[in-house]
């Protein structure tokens, strides 16, 4: 079976700047993924270049098979995968409600958005709490949650996380990381990109290291390395560079 | 006293048409954050379509507007694509679409005189004969001017806060990429907030053409009236862009009233620059 989303050599940058240089990975089905590394390596830029924002200079992405390198991110968010981005502020004066209701503006999205409202509602009660409260009147944690939440609306079949709780009090993170749990479980395959590996090694069944805008290493769960074993090799590998 | 009521009224025609015009540069800048120097040009080339579908091919007034609408957003839609969309995400990109908006006006202007001429001309009213409101005289095109542009507003604004079309334009202008990561076609989004802008000032170009002589440069001086009303009002809100068309087309019939025709220009850009010094956000802007 092909895999659900494979990246095949792909190089992007910004301008003159190369960041990713012939990265290559896949999520297979009913899998989810976790990528670390340094900061400045390559993570977002990345997760931009597969969502459609940046557009790769050679490589191909392909996800459920068909090719969607060349694709706007409005298709690839239609096809499924969706992306929520690192420090997402969202639209500042734009209610939470109203917010997530546009979120279901892809064509795939339309049906069953209502109940898809209230499960991330229920996902997150704090948004409940403030649905008629403007975005830029949220902490940082809520907006993480309204960008996640934003994500949930697209349906997606395929969500890729951002450092979902960069910047976080402890309280706010364990609650996020607790609803990152809560949506694994319920079946949307993920794409996680955390500093946090034991975080990453609870939710995950594979990581990939990325350094220098590559894949430095893939780790399965099924090695049987505990987080300190990975963050050993992690620190090991990065005192060289 | 007639002349106060005769003064409101027209104060509120003018507000009317301002309001039409100015909403049109509101949706722009909110979606794209570009400001739209050929806005005026496009109401031009709105009233003349309707001239030439109207009076050139005989085929009637209301026919002739919606031409004009339609004429106008096409032209919008083209001018969206062909310069401003090459400079999205560029360095200077309003700067540059200053020249790009500002070479369109002049190609729109010297593109209807080649295409029209200079003779000067004027469409039919909707419907003729007056009307008198508390002992002011005007006429019923005027009227329904009047009548219309609230509800033309209204409709505007269901469509930004109501739909999730409209929404998309909003957040397209708010944050481009959050954006694009829920599904909205960002370049799409672009090219429907400039075509509805254009067709706003289609509409009002084919209703002005009834009262006032179609020229190639008939949408100047609208425009720069529309400016005062978004430095005034605040770009952004429509509901301030409203408000501000409104309180612009009274203060100006008064100050005609007042100072003459030939100070009141002077007036309201003294206006402008001390809403620029003191509310640089805009009377109802935020600060």
């Amino acid at each position: 079976m092909t895999a659900l989303l494979s990246v095949d050599g792909i190089s992007a940058g910004y301008g003159a700047i190369t960041v990713l240089r012939d990265l290559t990975l896949h999520v297979g089905r009913d899998e989810s993924i976790g990528l670390f590394g340094p900061n400045g390596h390559g993570k977002t830029t990345l997760l931009r270049t597969i969502s459609g924002l940046l557009r790769a200079s050679a490589g191909r992405i392909r996800f459920d098979g068909a090719d969607i390198s060349r694709q706007r991110p409005a298709a690839i968010v239609n096809a499924g995968l969706v992306h929520s981005p690192q420090a997402n502020t969202m639209f500042g004066d734009m209610a939470i409600a109203e917010t997530l209701e546009l979120a279901a503006f892809a064509p795939r999205a339309r049906a069953g958005a209502k109940q898809r409202m209230e499960q991330v509602l229920a996902l997150f009660p704090r948004l409940a709490e403030r649905r008629k409260q403007l975005a830029r009147t949220l902490s940082g944690g809520e907006r993480q949650m309204l960008s996640i939440g934003c994500a949930l609306m697209c349906d997606p079949r395929l969500l890729m996380l951002d450092e979902p709780t960069l910047g976080l009090s402890p309280r706010l993170k364990e609650e996020l990381a607790e609803a990152v749990g809560a949506i694994a479980r319920s079946g949307v395959p993920l794409i996680v990109v955390e500093q946090d590996v034991e975080f990453l090694l609870a939710l995950t069944q594979r990581l990939y290291m990325i350094e220098h805008g590559a894949v430095a290493r893939e780790i399965d769960r099924s090695d049987g390395l505990d987080h300190r074993e990975v963050m050993q090799l992690y620190f090991g590998q990065g005192g060289e560079a | 006293m007639n002349s106060i009521v005769a003064t409101l009224v027209s104060g509120i025609l003018l507000g009317s048409l301002y309001a039409l015009m100015a909403s049109g540069l509101s949706v722009v800048w909110t979606t794209l954050g570009v400001f739209n120097f050929a806005h005026g040009a496009l109401m031009m080339i709105g009233a003349y379509a309707a001239w030439t579908v109207s009076e050139g091919m005989g085929l009637g007034l209301l026919p002739g507007i919606l031409a004009g609408v339609a004429v106008a957003a096409l032209c919008g839609i083209v001018i969206e694509y062909l310069l401003i969309r090459p400079f999205y995400g560029t360095r200077h990109m309003l700067l540059v679409t200053v020249m790009t908006t500002l070479a369109a006006l002049i190609i729109l202007e010297k593109g209807a005189q080649l295409i029209w001429g200079a003779k000067l001309k004027q469409l039919p009213r909707l419907v003729t004969g007056d009307v008198s409101i508390f002992g002011a005289t005007i006429s019923w095109h005027e009227a329904i001017i009047i009548l219309l542009a609230p509800i033309v507003l209204l409709l505007l604004w269901r469509f930004t806060a109501m739909t999730n079309r409209g929404r998309s334009l909003r957040a397209v202008g708010q944050n481009q990429d959050s954006a694009a990561l829920i599904g909205i076609d960002v370049p799409y989004a672009f090219a429907i907030a400039f075509g509805l802008a254009a067709a706003l000032a289609g509409l009002t170009g084919a209703l002005l053409g009834s009262i006032r002589f179609i020229t190639p440069v008939m949408g100047s001086e609208p425009l720069v009236k529309a400016m005062i009303v978004v430095i005034f009002g605040g770009l952004g809100s429509l509901g301030a862009t409203a408000g501000a068309a409104y309180v612009i087309g009274l203060l100006e019939a008064f100050l005609i009233l007042w100072l003459g025709l030939y100070w009141t220009p002077f007036a309201l850009f003294l206006l402008m620059i001390a809403v620029l010094i003191f509310r640089p956000n805009g009377l109802f802007g935020r600060a």
